[in-house]
């Protein structure tokens, strides 16, 4: 077995990994990483079955690049919602207090 | 000449970008002039795709699969003029939406010119992975444009929102790696011809994790929860844009993966389970629209119920033999059409409303009709199309769904689309009959500017036209 | 003795990002999440992925983590019942709720089921994939001398592919729109909710900062150089120039804050408008994005400096926005 088709299995675990994560844990922290996780193995999917014949292949490594960047975006995004959320649930308590 | 097809995705990206350096809340003259120019540039575009059929545009001129294809077809030149054509007097109405009203206004602009370049660049994709990048570019549009508010209902909602659209682009971002690998391309011409219903597990699976994965960002039931109140908790251009065109962005790369990529793996049986989901969101949306007490999210539970009819097409179309399958597509775009232009319609009256009133209960909408009638009057001829009442362009879509059911003898889902008409008309006769009942005491409508009640009704007005010029559009979608 | 490495490595980042979605701690479960994106870099070179290597350790493991550990004290720990005051017991632990009622369970089993079936399907389909028909290569090692560099990635990147890049940069720009406009949109004159533990685990010396800085702009200059013939590029020098930002930010020598002036949002769309304005010129000879092939050399070169540029700031936009916002 090439290293290649080693690792896209891999990215298949991890996949599952975060599709179950996302679905079950309910703190958006963990979803943000849940999201990642799962976005890592598709990333290792595209370029382990890519190359599984053993050589190396720029296309979809640079589509992983790309997936990358916009993995970050959505984590920033995602986060800045989180604490946003935490900010109102803070006021809202201080309000009832 | 100006070529229409690449100017589509970057004028949107010019004029965006142009309003953020300019600063926070400014840009709105700039986008409705660019507005302008795109819906002229789509009206060039259909005009070229009806005149010489489907084409072709290499970026970079490299071709695929080594580069990246743009390709316009009667179906995506179709939905590209109802982008323009709702957005224009969207962005007309906006200007005098944030005027009045300055939450959410900061970054609106930006935000709503990269949301039309990722839905142009949508429209024109022909390229699987190009695809993902272009719903990723339009999911994070769609949720800060929910978010931007900053308000904690918005926000909430921007959050689930975001978390549905992420875990559906990485289902389909995992099934564009399985087609690569499978095929060693992402090229939406070269994949086509090499798909067979022989194809490797590995095919399969991609089918099914793109199309579960559209699925999930278009709200189809049961994976609608997101959308409430994403769509009735933002500020109403947003829910305008959002519950008119940007689900039926997702809703075309189903139709488009379905008809294109994955015809040879297509089952009836796959088909009738959405058709199956269909019915169910057209009766859940519309009981729970007629359940709701706030009139936005009445508005937006209508969508999750319209969205419902998009999905009675499959059945339709899958192994019914050519006519009724043709009728049956031919109904489906109508739909996504005539409820872009009337959900447009009926969500800015709803702001309009809202401003005017500051509230939003339905049980309070008493003296609409007197003092807002015209935005009463755009609410009421936006519901004729989502009855399906003659002569709307809903009333086509419907008629063409129903003889297409009727044509292959599936009698089921003439049924669902009678009950979700009377439905509707529950729902809209709620809102309307409030809205008769004298003022309130205490009750004080604030005057609103002319340019919030007239876009809104130009796009009603477009709703109920559009079933008189059905031809044309039909011949349109046909022509590539 | 690679496969040994290899499976050892795929042990690793399985057990990692498994532990980080299961450990009760939030804290050790960001950290876990960094050394899974660790892990993740060096899979990609186990790969022959420099490129993306680089990226991972850069923007998967070191940006990403220092957002999520600046999240942290904001996210961590049940809301605040008064001012100022966190319920001590409850800090570490962060989910805590009741124990879950049976429709949950009942679902939570059904995800579970489902996320295993994903799973099995997945590695059987790959196992049982035959080699596909088409080598694209082949194809990018035919047309590299068309291409204006040497690098096949930055071929693909920013040339073959480089509509997809373009649309990237709008992808990494609208999401610092987001984030401006939920960070920033805070109504005036309300006190900022921080925790005091809050940012306790990222303190820099001065010193360290001011050292490492202007190397981080000599390593991104050289990296955005080499990118035309070996691994490196805008991406990779532009997430080093964040970087730099980010350790100037928490030495206390640069500031955060949501509301860019309009010189720092002219900085922020430089990128994106020099990527639209290059795309759109060199219409006037043939279609979008296509380099003249005497010019593709510079004109790439053009767009990724402008890139560099933009995506740095909108990089450490990301973190300064987000941290700058809780502590106006």
């Amino acid at each position: 077995m090439s290293a290649g088709l080693l690792y896209a299995l891999a990215g298949a675990a991890l996949f599952a990994f975060g599709v179950a994560g996302l679905i079950l844990r309910s703190h958006p922290l963990r979803k943000i990483l849940a999201f990642n996780v799962m976005g890592s193995g598709a990333f290792l999917v595209l370029v382990g079955l890519g190359q599984r014949d053993g050589t190396a292949d720029p296309v979809p490594q640079a589509m992983v690049l790309t997936g990358i960047v916009v993995s970050i975006a959505a984590t920033a995004l995602a986060l800045a919602l989180a604490r946003r959320q935490r900010e109102h649930g803070n006021d809202k308590e201080e309000r009832d207090a | 000449m100006l070529d229409p097809l690449p100017w589509l995705i970057l004028l949107p990206l010019f004029w965006a970008t142009l309003a953020f350096v300019r600063g926070p809340g400014r840009g709105g003259r700039l986008a409705v002039a660019g507005l302008l120019l795109q819906l002229a540039l789509a009206g060039g575009l259909a005009r070229q795709v009806a005149g010489e059929g489907e084409r072709v545009y290499a970026v970079g001129g490299w071709g695929a699969p080594l580069g990246i294809d743009l390709a316009v077809d009667g179906l995506s030149a179709v939905m590209l003029l109802l982008a323009q054509a709702v957005a224009l007097p969207l962005a007309v109405y906006a200007r005098a939406y944030y005027a009045a009203h300055e939450e959410g206004a900061r970054y609106f602009w930006p935000l709503a010119g990269a949301l039309l370049a990722a839905m142009n660049a949508l429209f024109l994709a022909a390229d699987v992975f190009n695809l993902y990048v272009t719903l990723e570019l339009l999911g994070l549009a769609a949720v800060g444009l929910v978010a931007a508010s900053g308000g904690a209902g918005p926000v909430t909602a921007a959050l689930r929102y975001l978390m549905a659209t992420l875990l559906g682009s990485g289902a389909y971002l995992l099934g564009v790696a399985l087609l690569y690998g499978a095929y060693g391309s992402v090229s939406l011409s070269i994949l086509a011809p090499l798909l067979g219903a022989d194809a490797p597990l590995a095919v399969f699976l991609a089918a099914a994790l793109m199309l579960l994965g559209l699925m999930l960002k278009t709200a189809l039931f049961p994976f609608h929860f997101w959308l409430p109140p994403a769509h009735g908790g933002a500020p109403a251009p947003v829910s305008a844009l959002l519950s008119a065109l940007v689900v039926k962005a997702s809703f075309y790369l189903i139709l488009r993966l379905w008809l294109d990529l994955f015809a040879p793996l297509a089952t009836v049986a796959a088909a009738q389970l959405l058709g199956l989901l269909g019915a169910a969101a057209i009766l859940w949306g519309s009981l729970m629209a007629l359940a709701q007490t706030r009139l936005k999210m009445l508005v937006a539970y209508s969508t999750v119920a319209q969205i419902g009819y998009l999905f009675l097409l499959f059945p339709l179309a899958t192994d019914t033999g050519s006519v009724a399958s043709a009728s049956a597509i031919q109904g489906g775009v109508m739909q996504a059409l005539s409820h872009g232009l009337a959900k447009a319609a009926m969500f800015a009256a709803a702001g309009t409303v809202i401003l005017s009133l500051g509230r939003d209960d339905i049980a309070r909408l008493g003296g609409v009709s007197s003092r807002l009638p015209l935005t009463l009057f755009t609410f009421a001829l936006a519901g004729v199309t989502l009855m399906g009442l003659p002569p709307s362009g809903g009333f086509t879509a419907k008629w063409l769904l129903m003889s297409s059911a009727m044509h292959s003898g599936q009698w089921g889902w003439v049924v669902v689309m009678i009950l979700g008409g009377l439905l509707a008309a529950a729902y809209v006769f709620k809102v309307l009959r409030q809205a008769f009942l004298p003022v309130e005491a205490g009750t004080q409508f604030k005057p609103v500017p002319r340019l919030l009640e007239w876009p809104a009704f130009l796009l009603a007005l477009a709703s109920l036209l559009l079933g008189l010029r059905a031809g044309e559009v039909l011949g349109l979608l046909g022509a590539g | 003795m690679n496969l040994a490495f290899d499976l050892l490595l795929i042990a690793a980042l399985l057990w990692s990002a498994g532990r980080a979605l299961t450990t009760p701690d939030l804290f050790r479960a960001v950290v876990l999440f960094i050394v899974f994106g660790l892990l993740m870099a060096l899979a990609w070179a186990r790969l022959d992925a420099p490129d993306i290597a680089l990226a991972e350790a850069a923007i998967g493991a070191g940006l990403t983590g220092a957002l999520l550990l600046d999240a942290l004290g904001h996210l961590r720990g049940p809301v605040r019942r008064k001012s100022g005051l966190i319920a001590p017991s409850t800090v570490m632990s962060s989910e805590g709720a009741g124990p879950p009622a049976f429709p949950t369970y009942f679902l939570n089993g059904l995800a579970i089921v489902l996320a295993v079936a994903l799973g099995l399907a997945l590695a059987g389909a790959l196992l049982l994939l035959p080699e596909p028909a088409i080598s694209l290569p082949r194809e990018v090692a035919a047309a590299m001398d068309a291409s204006g560099v040497a690098h096949p990635v930055t071929a693909v990147l920013l040339n073959f592919r480089g509509y997809d890049t373009l649309l990237e940069v709008a992808v990494l720009w609208l999401a610092l729109l987001g984030v401006l406009a939920v960070a920033g949109g805070r109504a005036p004159g309300r006190a900022p909710v921080t925790p005091r533990s809050a940012r306790a685990s990222l303190k820099v010396p001065r010193l360290l900062a001011r050292v490492l800085a202007p190397l981080a702009l000599l390593v991104a200059g050289y990296l955005l150089w080499a990118g035309a013939h070996q691994p490196g590029g805008a991406f990779q020098a532009g997430a080093v120039l964040a970087a730099a930002a980010v350790l100037l930010n928490l030495a206390g020598l640069l500031p955060g804050g949501a509301t860019p002036r309009w010189v720092l949002r002219a900085g922020l769309g430089f990128g994106l408008l020099v990527f639209l304005a290059v795309a759109a010129a060199v219409m006037g000879q043939g279609v979008l994005l296509q380099y003249p092939p005497a010019w593709a050399g510079a004109l790439i070169m053009l767009i990724e400096t402008g890139l560099t540029l933009s995506i740095g700031l909108t990089l450490a936009g990301l973190f300064l926005a987000l941290s700058g916002a809780s502590r106006q």
